[in-house]
């Protein structure tokens, strides 16, 4: 970046036609802003920086070439600013690599004679074997992939983050104890067990730290983790969002589908059974050879516009007749709660997004109606609700009636859709009133004063 | 990204400059004089579609006087049934296009459901007019003059802005020279209002930025005094940035420079010529040179859907009924058009893109098409004359029957007729989202071919198009950054 800037900075710019649509995100950022940052100086006042003006062509002024310097410093200063770490806060896990097991102290008698006497620990530790298990004395069941614990869980982290196990110690899967170890929350450490110094000893702590790289190697593919379900994990939750694993993680785990039972079929009804008396009535047999709004006389446009739709469309508040099966990479991976959501971790609520993770590499295209259709269906149904809803068509038909985010992954560049079942066939446009303004009277959405700068 | 960012990229100050531009006129008549007011289009386009309907008087069971206006009313129909009027368009095979010639027929389905696009318009046919006002017989401006004003005083704009900036540039050189000279570093600070950190203020002298507003106020109070002087004053200045070394290089080639010219030149010189013109066009010769062109999804739906209209054999000057036009139609969706004798398959391009325009039609949007925005179809909300389409539409086919399954080659072909790419979904997306639009990806489940019956003549098109199911998702761009709260 700065070899660059700095070759460009003295010339003259060959084609400036190359900048004009350049994403101004995409842009080399002004970086002076960083030395305004105030945690470097002091931390009482908290203050966002301001972004300075930016120069989008290089000039050969010494003005802008002392600019560029001043960022550039800026963001050095930035960088080199030493971050330390309180050994007080500091927090250790110990890398478990066969996955959630009870602690050495326990275990160890767990081998000798004693099962007969005390059986709590010799079933916790037969249960802990095999697949999620329920301690019995806590009431919460570890994540089988768990392969970090904590013995001192401090800090904010873990308010929505690892499960604790009877002894008090906090459980993380891959992804929660890698991105902890990436932004420096977290020391991990080896076992006792893949050192080799099997020695005696009251924990399983060597006291040899694991490197970021090894526990890249460790924990991406261990339970399912991959680097593209990592950046989109670790990218959001840095954004402060709070992301548990979805059902549909696993491939082969059937997701659980609950059968929507407020759905009721009520009866036609007598209006129902009118319209369709009208239906029949209507119904001349003109759609052979058209035309299809029919030769006699027509009474209103509704009843041409009722005549003519004779497509059939997907009705998205159709009970789903069987479990869709999804197959991965699209179906859920995350539940994704708002930082605003109040969160449990015993008892998460609701998701606010679903996350699906697409790796746009291996799955080139985009999917196809059958692989989106069973995605959607297996999320609850999501109507648009609320006053706004119902007064703004627009809005109601961007909501959808249900919802997932794919999250497409390319070589580590994450970009999310929100994909909603739009089900235009729902809102006959027709029966609305004509609004009364001559021009921008259909506007529904929030007030746009000014015309678009684009055509129309 | 742009919306949110308090700094301008110059795409996006040039367009808020537009949009400035719009604004400020309404306020400052002088700015453009005899700004044209707009059409009654709720009037002009009161009809939906080019059927007429006779609704029957409203029928109030205690007042016997309304049940003998009901019976009034069917026994004025019955005896003078209302005129059915039918419009007639040619099928041109060479241009696989349907054509419309009659001025009548043109301003109908223009005006009634916004069929259509003139052939040497934007959209609305509306050429003779501007020629007409082109010659001076008319008063007036139509949009597309509008639109070319707007363009021509934003690109001037920008020149100036980029003149501004060079300018700039300029003097703070020479100010360096000068410093350099005096050899001396402290003036060199005083004389530029940067130090190492100073910078971080984000204040930076006025000169260096060039905002299109404040030229175009500066370019307004300007024209007040006088707009010959400014022109006078203008065009000297041009040609010494051109040579320059400086950045905006490509803004002053001489091509954009020459453009300028030809266009401002035109707007200077209309009266006169017009005065020229004036004396040949004393003979009406200036005839309707353009015709409404009819996309084939619009022709049929007006044929099959309406029957507002008939279409004709260019060749053999015959009716085409709606199952051989349904035929013809699907030959003409593959290039070269295939062989008459082709059968009619289900996955025909024309097909599945006329089940969408059918499906959008029928529940009252008024479709047109996409082809500008890249993406297939345009919904409109009453019509283009009312407000921006809303939504952007993609149609994907989709084969989910296991007919389409069965064999290898057919998987081959459907995966290659349904396959997108991400980069295409996203350039489609972020264009969508560049003009404000909401893009529906609208994907059509084709049915098997049907068996035995392979003479579609004989067909029942209403079947056909029975089988066909379409189902729409709306595609947004997520930004967690926005959605936290």
């Amino acid at each position: 970046m700065a070899d660059t800037d700095e070759a460009a900075i003295h010339l003259p710019s060959h084609d400036s036609a190359a900048h004009i649509d350049t994403d101004l995100s995409d842009e080399t950022q002004d970086f002076r802003m960083l030395s305004n940052l105030s945690f470097l100086a002091d931390t009482s006042q908290a203050t966002l920086p301001k972004r300075g003006e930016k120069d989008f062509e290089p000039n050969p002024t010494l003005y802008q070439a002392d600019i560029l310097d001043a960022s550039r410093q800026a963001m050095h200063n930035a960088l080199a600013h030493p971050r330390l770490h309180n050994p007080k806060n500091q927090i250790i896990g110990i890398y478990a690599p066969d996955g959630p097991a009870p602690p050495r102290s326990l275990a160890t008698p767990k081998t000798l004679d004693t099962i007969a006497e005390n059986d709590t620990p010799a079933h916790t530790a037969d249960a802990e074997e095999s697949q999620p298990k329920k301690p019995a004395g806590t009431g919460t069941n570890l994540h089988p992939d768990s392969c970090v614990y904590v013995m001192n869980p401090k800090g904010q982290f873990f308010k929505n983050m690892g499960r604790a196990d009877r002894w008090g110690r906090i459980w993380l899967l891959p992804e929660e104890a890698l991105y902890m170890l990436e932004r420096g929350s977290l020391d991990v450490r080896w076992p006792r067990s893949a050192t080799g110094c099997e020695d005696d000893g009251e924990t399983e702590d060597s006291g040899i730290p694991m490197s970021l790289q090894a526990a890249y190697a460790c924990f991406i593919g261990h339970g399912g983790l991959t680097v593209d379900r990592f950046s989109v994990y670790s990218g959001l939750r840095r954004l402060g969002y709070t992301l548990i694993r979805a059902p549909g993680w696993y491939d082969d785990a059937e997701e659980d589908f609950e059968q929507p039972e407020s759905t009721k079929r009520q009866g036609p009804g007598l209006a129902g059974i009118y319209g369709r008396f009208m239906d029949w009535l209507h119904s001349s047999n003109t759609t052979a050879i058209g035309p299809v709004a029919g030769l006699g006389i027509h009474r209103s446009y509704n009843d041409i516009y009722r005549k003519l739709s004779i497509i059939p469309f997907h009705d998205p508040t159709a009970p789903v007749s069987q479990a869709p099966q999804t197959k991965p990479p699209f179906r859920v991976v995350f539940y994704v709660y708002k930082p605003s959501t109040p969160f449990r971790k015993s008892a998460p609520p609701a998701p606010d997004f679903r996350v699906a993770v697409v790796n746009a590499r291996t799955q080139t295209t985009v999917p196809t109606l059958a692989q989106l259709g069973t995605l959607l269906e297996s999320t609850p149904l999501d109507p648009p609700k609320g006053e706004k809803m119902e007064r703004m068509l627009y809005m109601r038909l961007r909501h959808g009636y249900r919802n997932v985010v794919l999250a497409v992954v390319d070589q580590g560049v994450v970009s999310y859709l929100r994909v909603a079942d739009a089900a235009f066939g729902n809102e006959k446009l027709y029966n609305r009133p004509a609004p009364s303004g001559n021009k921008r009277g259909a506007n529904h959405r929030n007030p746009r004063p000014k015309p678009k700068p684009k055509g129309r | 990204m742009t919306q949110s960012n308090p700094m301008p990229s110059p795409a996006s100050e040039a367009a808020a400059a537009a949009v400035k531009s719009e604004s400020t006129n309404k306020n400052a008549p002088q700015g453009r004089p005899g700004r044209f007011s707009r059409p009654n289009y709720r009037e002009i386009h009161r009809f939906p579609l080019p059927l007429s309907v006779h609704p029957l008087p409203p029928l109030i069971p205690h007042n016997p006087l309304s049940i003998v206006s009901v019976l009034l009313s069917y026994l004025t129909y019955l005896i003078a049934p209302p005129h059915h009027e039918v419009y007639s368009a040619y099928f041109d095979s060479e241009t696989s296009s349907v054509h419309v010639t009659d001025a009548k027929a043109i301003r109908a389905l223009w005006e009634m459901g916004f069929f259509g696009k003139g052939s040497l318009s934007r959209s609305e046919p509306s050429w003779l007019e501007r020629e007409k006002k082109r010659r001076g017989l008319l008063g007036g401006v139509t949009s597309e003059e509008v639109t070319r004003q707007r363009r021509t005083e934003r690109r001037e704009l920008k020149l100036e802005r980029a003149r501004m900036e060079k300018l700039a540039i300029e003097q703070r050189l020479m100010a360096e020279a000068a410093a350099r000279e005096a050899g001396d570093t402290s003036i060199d600070q005083s004389a530029l209002p940067l130090t190492a950190d100073g910078v971080t203020s984000g204040i930076l002298p006025a000169t260096e930025k060039f905002s299109l507003r404040k030229a175009r106020e500066a370019k307004l109070s300007e024209s007040q005094r006088s707009v010959a002087q400014m022109e006078g004053a203008y065009t000297p200045d041009a040609p010494d940035i051109s040579p320059s070394n400086g950045s905006k290089t490509v803004r002053f080639s001489p091509v954009v420079q020459a453009k300028e010219f030809v266009s401002e030149s035109t707007v200077v010189c209309a009266p006169n010529s017009a005065v020229d013109e004036h004396g040949m066009e004393d003979k009406p010769s200036l005839n309707n040179e353009e015709h409404l062109q009819l996309s084939n999804e619009e022709a049929f739906f007006l044929v099959y859907g309406l029957g507002a209209l008939q279409i004709v054999d260019g060749k053999r000057n015959a009716v085409l009924s709606p199952p051989s036009l349904l035929s013809r139609f699907c030959q003409h969706s593959h290039c070269p058009p295939r062989d008459r004798s082709a059968n009619l398959e289900p996955d025909d391009p024309f097909m599945i893109s006329y089940i969408v325009y059918h499906h959008f039609r029928s529940l009252g949007w008024v479709v047109r098409s996409g082809v500008k925005f890249g993406v297939d179809y345009l919904l409109y909300n009453r019509g283009p004359v009312f407000s921006h389409a809303e939504f952007a539409v993609v149609v994907i086919p989709s084969f989910e029957h296991p007919y389409w399954s069965e064999t290898e080659e057919r998987k081959a072909h459907c995966t290659r007729r349904q396959a997108r790419s991400w980069w295409w979904l996203h350039c489609v997306n972020r264009v969508q989202a560049q003009v404000k639009k909401s893009l529906v990806v609208c994907y059509v489940e084709v049915p098997p071919p049907m068996f035995g019956e392979t003479n579609v003549s004989s067909e029942d098109i209403g079947a056909l198009l029975a089988r066909y199911t379409v189902r729409e998702m709306l595609i947004r761009r997520w930004v967690p950054n926005r959605t936290r709260d």
